[in-house]
């Protein structure tokens, strides 16, 4: 499942990143690493960017982003 | 004396600038989002028997840079070594900042560690075992809280000591494999001597040749296909489902970081949703938070106008009641001949003092603009605006830049760093200057106390929004057009909020404001007199048939179509090219007030006006704050004012009609963007090219604006 399919609230553990290039990079560098608990924590007026809660702390993700993070719900 | 050069490292928006502010007493730029630091900047910090300086970097997370600010920072430390690293980390945000300490430490550069923000860990109930923190790292772990200067001394008498005689930090050692891989590549590598080894401990260059760092190679001189690097890649099995050595890497050092912080870190505090939290569940709200943002911006606006108003006012009332009327009084006196009464009174007393009469309502924007960045909520609006800008091409960090815009168009060039790619940073600069800035202020006030007075701050506000309005459309064309390219990806961490200190408020205000204040006392004083020449020579012309009158004459037809094709106008306009502030300050020399204003009075004196300049004074502010309270009141206390009419005001009104006003207005707002930002773009750019391309395309928006606005009026009957 990809991250971008979670709905708010949900809880999810990362499985695996796709995706290569800075982009990856800077998403690990971030702290998106497998294994890492994460929460969605809401979505923006528009419906893009996301808001998640990784490591304790807030971070925003554009769809263009979740879709690269394979995940498994938490229930 | 020893001196020695210590650079502070840490994580964005750790805390880096406010902990060098307290130790050196310095003003550094600070706000509560990441990358307000764009430029390393140096403090000195005088000890007994050392002299410090104190590097200020812009925030990282790691030794990859994907921004231009990154790469500064990285550079400083992989290219100029310093003696000693401070990193500051964010101990709210452990594990994370901790993930760049590992690779700190790896650069064999003593280090200290400063483990801020100490207050709110407390509140989240965190507890930290230094002692074993410190026996983890081999290094000092002090706890600080920067903006109450908490440990502070202590980071100091360490750095005392570590300066005089530094010790290395401990060695980190990783999982088995990777170890068995870094001894394949150091020991090929001992074997040449490598100049790089002078600096950098053969362990770090190891690692960073393992995980491919184009950098290093290539200050090596190699390609990363050498047999032993192939051999050393080997030992790993794929990389762990990565197809990038460096992203298993990641992971290791995360894991280590999530090992440390595990014993090291106890939490004991409540998993509930915290102040930030519950703030952001009405900000972020999916249907609240653009009419959050938009009415915000009103506030802001309303405050500008309410507040200001009766301390522009005074000014105004000293400027022209007190100051022109003596400085008349002693050059006539001194026999002055009467141009020079002319040159002094009508030119630069009357047009150095319109705009010294806004800064008030500059202050006050200025200080808001200094709220938004403290309060955290500046992220936020990048959050919502997002999908927005993504429809341009840009994404939401740009709107930092172009919000910070209103405040002035200068740093807003320079805080474009924030963005990863050249194109990002180019369209956004080239947007920017359609955020309306704080010199564009007092030609807006002018014209809405003559004309829209009742609806100031809407009329205002509608300003503000027409210029985010027009970044999009032109940042659609342009996209299309000019800068085309794909967005990168949007990865920004939102801060809590936090209530800005008070010392940071001021004085963060203070810095904004000082460019105007300065401004007003050299560039505005000079172009002042320039425009008296402009209009008065020879001595005693009619205005309209001198060198500006004939000018405007010329120009005035392009401007017919909008509803303002007077001399005087255009005049304006051509004066504005060089400073928007300056249009103000050649109106009321056009418009001018023929002759000396107001004659002394033989009876009072100047104790009497001085009495009467300091009454004034407060009643004024008190004005302020009443007007102040009820802006949160449901009905607004009526200003039973003896509208004593600003001569300029006036004359505009025989000038222009509340239509032409408006497109006048929008006009102002778009044009020309002023030359300090021609020179900001040329440093950062490396070219006028840019600045070129905006003139031309800013100047024929603003003229299809304001024909739109004024023959769009007209048909509606306006
Ligand atoms: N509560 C608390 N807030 C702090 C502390 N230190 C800094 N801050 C706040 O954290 C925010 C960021 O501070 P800065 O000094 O601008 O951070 P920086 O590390 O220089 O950030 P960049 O330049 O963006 O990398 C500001 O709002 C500070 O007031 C602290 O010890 N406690
Ligand atoms: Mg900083």
């Amino acid at each position: 499942m990809k991250l971008s399919d979670l709905k708010v609230g949900e809880k999810a553990k990362i499985v695996s990143i796709h995706g290569k290039g800075i982009t990856k990079r800077r998403l690990m560098d971030m702290g998106i690493v497998s294994g890492e608990i994460l929460i969605v924590e809401k979505v923006a007026p528009l419906g893009d960017p996301v808001d998640i809660v990784v490591k304790g702390y807030h971070l925003s993700l554009r769809k263009l982003e979740t879709e690269e993070i394979e995940v498994e719900v938490l229930s | 004396m020893k001196t020695i050069v210590v650079a502070v490292v840490g994580n964005p928006n750790s805390g880096k600038s406010t902990l060098i502010n307290a130790m050196c007493g310095t003003n550094l730029k600070v706000g509560n989002w990441p990358g307000v630091t764009v430029e390393k900047k140096t403090a000195i910090l005088r000890l007994n028997n050392l002299i410090v300086h104190l590097v200020d970097l812009p925030g990282i997370y790691s030794l990859n840079p994907c921004t231009q600010e990154e790469e500064i920072a990285r550079d400083f430390l992989v290219k100029e070594k310093p003696d000693l690293i401070i990193n500051v980390v964010d101990s709210t945000n452990f594990e994370r900042n901790l993930y760049l300490t590992i690779q700190l430490l790896e650069l064999g550069i003593p280090v200290i560690m400063a483990l801020n923000v100490y207050d709110e860990a407390k509140k989240k109930e965190l507890e930290f075992n230094i002692d074993k923190l410190e026996n983890w790292l081999g290094i000092r772990v002090i706890p600080t809280v920067a903006t109450k200067k908490d440990g502070i001394k202590e980071v100091i008498g360490a750095i005392n000591e570590m300066g005089l005689n530094s010790t290395s930090p401990k060695k980190l050692t990783y999982r088995d494999d990777v170890e068995k891989a870094v001894k394949i590549v150091e020991d090929a590598l001992k074997v040449a001597n490598y100049p790089i080894f002078q600096k950098y401990p053969v362990r770090w260059v190891t690692l960073k040749l393992l995980e491919g760092d184009k950098f290093v190679m290539k200050t090596m001189g190699l390609k990363g296909d050498e047999p032993f690097l192939k051999d050393a890649k080997s030992i790993f099995n794929k990389f762990e489902g990565h197809d990038e050595i460096h992203s298993m890497f990641a992971e290791i050092r995360y894991k280590i970081a999530n090992k440390i912080a595990k014993e090291i870190l106890r939490n004991r505090g409540r998993q509930g949703r915290d102040l930030t939290e519950r703030i952001d569940r009405v900000v972020l709200n999916r249907f609240l938070a653009l009419p959050v943002f938009l009415v915000s911006m009103w506030f802001v606006f309303k405050l500008a106008f309410d507040f200001s108003t009766p301390i522009s006012d005074w000014i105004e009332f000293v400027i022209s009641g007190f100051i022109l009327k003596w400085a008349t009084y002693i050059l006539e006196l001194l026999h002055s001949p009467n141009w020079l009464i002319s040159l002094t009174t009508d030119g630069v007393i009357q047009g150095v003092g319109a705009v010294i009469v806004f800064i008030p309502p500059i202050s006050v924007m200025m200080f808001m603009i200094t709220l938004l960045e403290g309060s955290g909520y500046l992220a936020r609006v990048a959050f919502v605006m997002d999908k927005l800008m993504h429809s341009i091409g840009l994404h939401g960090k740009s709107f930092i830049p172009m919000l910070l815009g209103f405040g002035c168009n200068v740093p807003s060039i320079y805080a474009t760093r924030i963005l990863e790619t050249e194109r990002d940073k180019k369209l956004t600069a080239f947007l920017v200057p359609l955020m309306s800035c704080g010199a564009r202020l007092p030609v807006y006030v002018i014209f809405i106390n003559t004309f829209f007075q009742s609806h100031g701050a809407t009329v205002l506000w509608s300003l503000y929004m027409l210029g985010i309005f027009m970044a999009i459309v032109l940042g659609f064309v342009l996209k299309k057009t000019l800068y085309k390219g794909s967005v990168p990806f949007f990865v920004m961490e939102l801060p809590p909020y936090r209530v800005p200190v008070l010392r940071d408020l001021v004085f963060q205000t203070w810095q904004k404001l000082k460019h105007f204040v300065v401004k007003a006392g050299t560039y505005i004083l000079a172009m002042s007199v320039i425009m008296w020449f402009l209009l008065n020579t020879p001595y005693g012309i009619e205005k309209h048939n001198s060198i500006l009158g004939k000018t405007g004459r010329t120009l005035s037809p392009v401007f017919e179509p909008l509803g303002f094709g007077t001399w005087e106008a255009s005049a304006s306009l051509v004066a504005g090219l060089i400073a928007k502030e300056v249009i103000i300050s050649t109106m009321v020399q056009i418009y001018g007030l023929d002759g000396p204003v107001e004659k002394r009075n033989g009876n009072s004196k100047l104790s009497q006006d001085l009495v009467e300049v300091g009454v004034s004074f407060v009643i004024a502010l008190k004005d302020a704050f009443l007007n102040l309270i009820s802006l949160f009141k449901v009905k607004a206390l009526s200003t039973e004012e003896d509208e004593k009419e600003n001569p300029l005001m006036g004359r505009l009104r025989d000038a222009f009609t509340p239509l032409s006003a408006y497109s006048f207005l929008v006009f102002v707002l778009f044009y020309w963007p002023c030359v300090i930002v021609g020179i900001a773009m040329k440093n950062e750019f490396g070219s006028f090219k840019i600045y070129g391309q905006l003139m031309l395309v800013h100047s024929l928006v603003a003229w299809l604006m304001a024909v739109l606005v004024y023959q769009g009026g007209k048909i509606l009957g306006f």
